[in-house]
């Protein structure tokens, strides 16, 4: 009798689906209560056109240390589904191990980055306020 | 493997479209790949859920950079943000924010109806869950739209 072939990504190291499935799902929920305070602070309580801030507004809000909290939570974990959202639509093309391997430690790179960029815009601002 | 390959593509994909169809969890279904996302012939309120997430959240990554793109604005200074509130509170941007806020609503409720079937928080109810969000989805867009268009500075 054949012994069952491993599953190849226990050797490569890439994430099984049910893990992937897991932090898209968690990431996901935290997002809809980080998107909604987002919104609602950024957009629904901001009496003007569009609920756009002005320029000092903007660096008042930020230079909040909740807000500043709220809003890099909001970076990292909206960045982490986006990347994982990307993963999947990418896997979707049926792509080899190998290119998955590559995918995922692009995605990840990109994600490092995104969140890096992210960091310095909301640091620098604050720090203006 | 090949060779069951060989055999879906003779077939135009159909089998392996069936059995990604009736696997079990959500993210077995994704197997059709992208080309069957905007394949609505034959199809139930599922594919179509999952292909609203699919177009809805490469929607949602691209504005995301946007945004970062457009908050680097702030960094210019005072001048540089407020030369882009005045192009952003023209009809034309409002509308694309009511087009994002759409964006926002149908990933987000529809990812959340999938992460309650998927983790079994709840029965698998997937068609009276899908509408029951999406009237809420509406609803809460109506809103944002109304306040988008007339609050006022």
């Amino acid at each position: 009798m054949q012994a069952p072939a491993q599953d190849p990504r226990v050797t490569t190291g890439e994430p099984t689906r049910s893990r992937t499935w897991r932090w898209t799902a968690v990431t996901g929920v935290a997002l809809l209560l980080l998107v909604t305070i987002h919104m609602v602070a950024h957009h629904f309580v901001v009496e003007a056109v569009g609920g756009l801030r002005t320029y000092q507004h903007v660096l008042d809000y930020i230079a909040n240390p909740v807000i500043f909290v709220l809003e890099s939570i909001f970076l990292v974990v909206v960045t982490i589904h986006a990347m994982l959202g990307l993963r999947s639509v990418l896997f979707d093309f049926g792509l080899s191990d190998r290119h998955k391997q590559l995918v995922s430690k692009g995605l990840v790179a990109l994600g490092v980055v995104t969140v890096a960029y992210g960091f310095v815009l909301i640091g620098v601002l604050a720090s203006r306020a | 493997m090949s060779e069951r390959r060989t055999e879906d593509q003779a077939s135009g994909g159909v089998e392996e479209i069936l059995r990604a169809r009736s696997a079990e969890g959500p993210v077995e279904r994704k197997a059709p790949g992208p080309t069957a996302w905007f394949d609505i012939r034959r199809r139930g309120t599922g594919h179509f859920a999952f292909s609203l997430n699919r177009i809805t959240g490469l929607g949602l990554v691209f504005y995301l950079y946007l945004h970062l793109a457009v908050l680097s604005q702030l960094l210019g200074g005072e001048a540089s943000w407020n030369g882009f509130l005045e192009t952003a509170t023209t009809p034309l941007f409002l509308g694309l924010d009511v087009l994002l806020v759409f964006g926002l609503l149908a990933h987000g409720l529809n990812g959340l109806r999938v992460a309650l079937i998927g983790s079994g928080f709840v029965p698998n109810r997937q068609k009276a869950l899908f509408y029951t969000l999406m009237t809420f989805g509406a609803i809460l867009l109506i809103y944002s739209a109304i306040h988008v268009f007339t609050a006022e500075g």
